[in-house]
């Protein structure tokens, strides 16, 4: 019985989300018929997969609960270390955005990707913190590209500490059952 | 009493499939029932995905994972079923596809409803 080559399978497997991996993957393989048409069949299949997931999954309350949390971090850090001047350089409020934003996308696809069938009390800390090390990234670019967007790594590091702990506790007491921890509220 | 939430055009051609289908409702047979109520329209799988997961999301459908299959490398398939709120969305579906076609007759005339009649009659084959 002809089969997708195993390595596009595994690559294709690895891009949906685990919830749906199982019966995509196996659809997929069932509509066989080239490699060519598997990975056409693919490239127009999970990206839908993906999208419809995260309207699943995405609570806009919650969300904009923690688009506010991360950027009050970020504006109470940029305040509180000194150069208040940062805050009204040109640009200063918008450049706090990049970090939120960027940090906002990540915990989106952390979610959509979440299994959730494996919940541990320290999820919600584990998922800020990979949605900030996005942040992180995208900063790290920003610098060594000489970006005049680029946030100083002072108020990087403390909007950051800040975001962790909000999140993580934003995610405890109001994230669906779903991405929730168990013992959560 | 609140009226349930009514289904779209192809929401109503997913659930038609499903409702024909019975047993045999999974992603890939969906689609292909799909594709062919649809005709000459396409319909694409993922589409067909986005569907199902939004229809699951008013309850019109439920969907459970069956046992695997080798055909599928080992993999199970996602099978659904329609709800009794699916049904009655896509009843009240088909009493305006029945509406508008009886109204439709009543404008353009008998004369022209046989002759779709008769088309329709050869695309069944």
């Amino acid at each position: 019985m002809p089969a997708p080559p195993r390595v596009a399978e595994a690559i294709i497997g690895w891009l949906i989300p685990p919830v749906c991996r199982e019966h995509v993957l196996g659809d997929l393989h069932e509509r066989y018929r080239s490699t060519s048409q598997y990975l056409h069949d693919a490239m127009r299949t999970v990206p839908l997969v993906i999208l419809s997931r995260i309207r699943r999954i995405t609570d806009p309350q919650l969300l904009l609960m923690e688009a506010f949390a991360l950027y009050l971090s970020f504006v109470i850090a940029a305040w509180w270390l000194g150069p208040a001047s940062f805050l009204y350089e040109d640009w200063g409020l918008l450049r706090l955005a990049i970090p939120t934003a960027v940090t906002l996308l990540a915990l989106i696809l952390v979610d959509a990707y979440a299994n959730p069938a494996r919940r541990f009390s320290l999820k919600p800390a584990l998922q800020a913190a990979i949605g900030i090390s996005f942040a992180f990234l995208s900063q790290s670019i920003l610098w060594t590209t000489g970006g005049e967007f680029a946030v100083p790594w002072k108020i990087m590091m403390y909007g950051a500490g800040g975001s962790l702990i909000l999140i993580s506790a934003l995610r405890v007491f109001f994230a669906a059952p779903e991405i929730r921890p168990r013992g959560g509220a | 009493m609140a009226s349930p939430e009514s289904a779209g055009q192809f929401e109503q051609l997913v659930l038609t499939a499903i409702l024909s289908l019975r047993e045999d409702a999974y992603g890939v047979s969906i689609h292909a029932k799909v594709e062919e109520l649809a005709r000459p329209k396409a319909a694409s799988l993922g589409a067909v995905y986005v569907t199902l997961d939004r229809l699951e999301d008013k309850g019109f459908v439920s969907s459970w994972l069956s046992d695997p299959t080798s055909a599928r490398g080992g993999r199970a398939k996602r099978c659904y079923k329609l709800e009794a709120l699916g049904e009655r969305a896509l009843q009240e579906s088909a009493a305006t596809a029945k509406r508008i076609w009886d109204t439709i007759v009543e404008v353009w005339g008998k004369e022209w409803a046989k002759e779709w009649g008769k088309r329709w009659g050869k695309e069944a084959g």
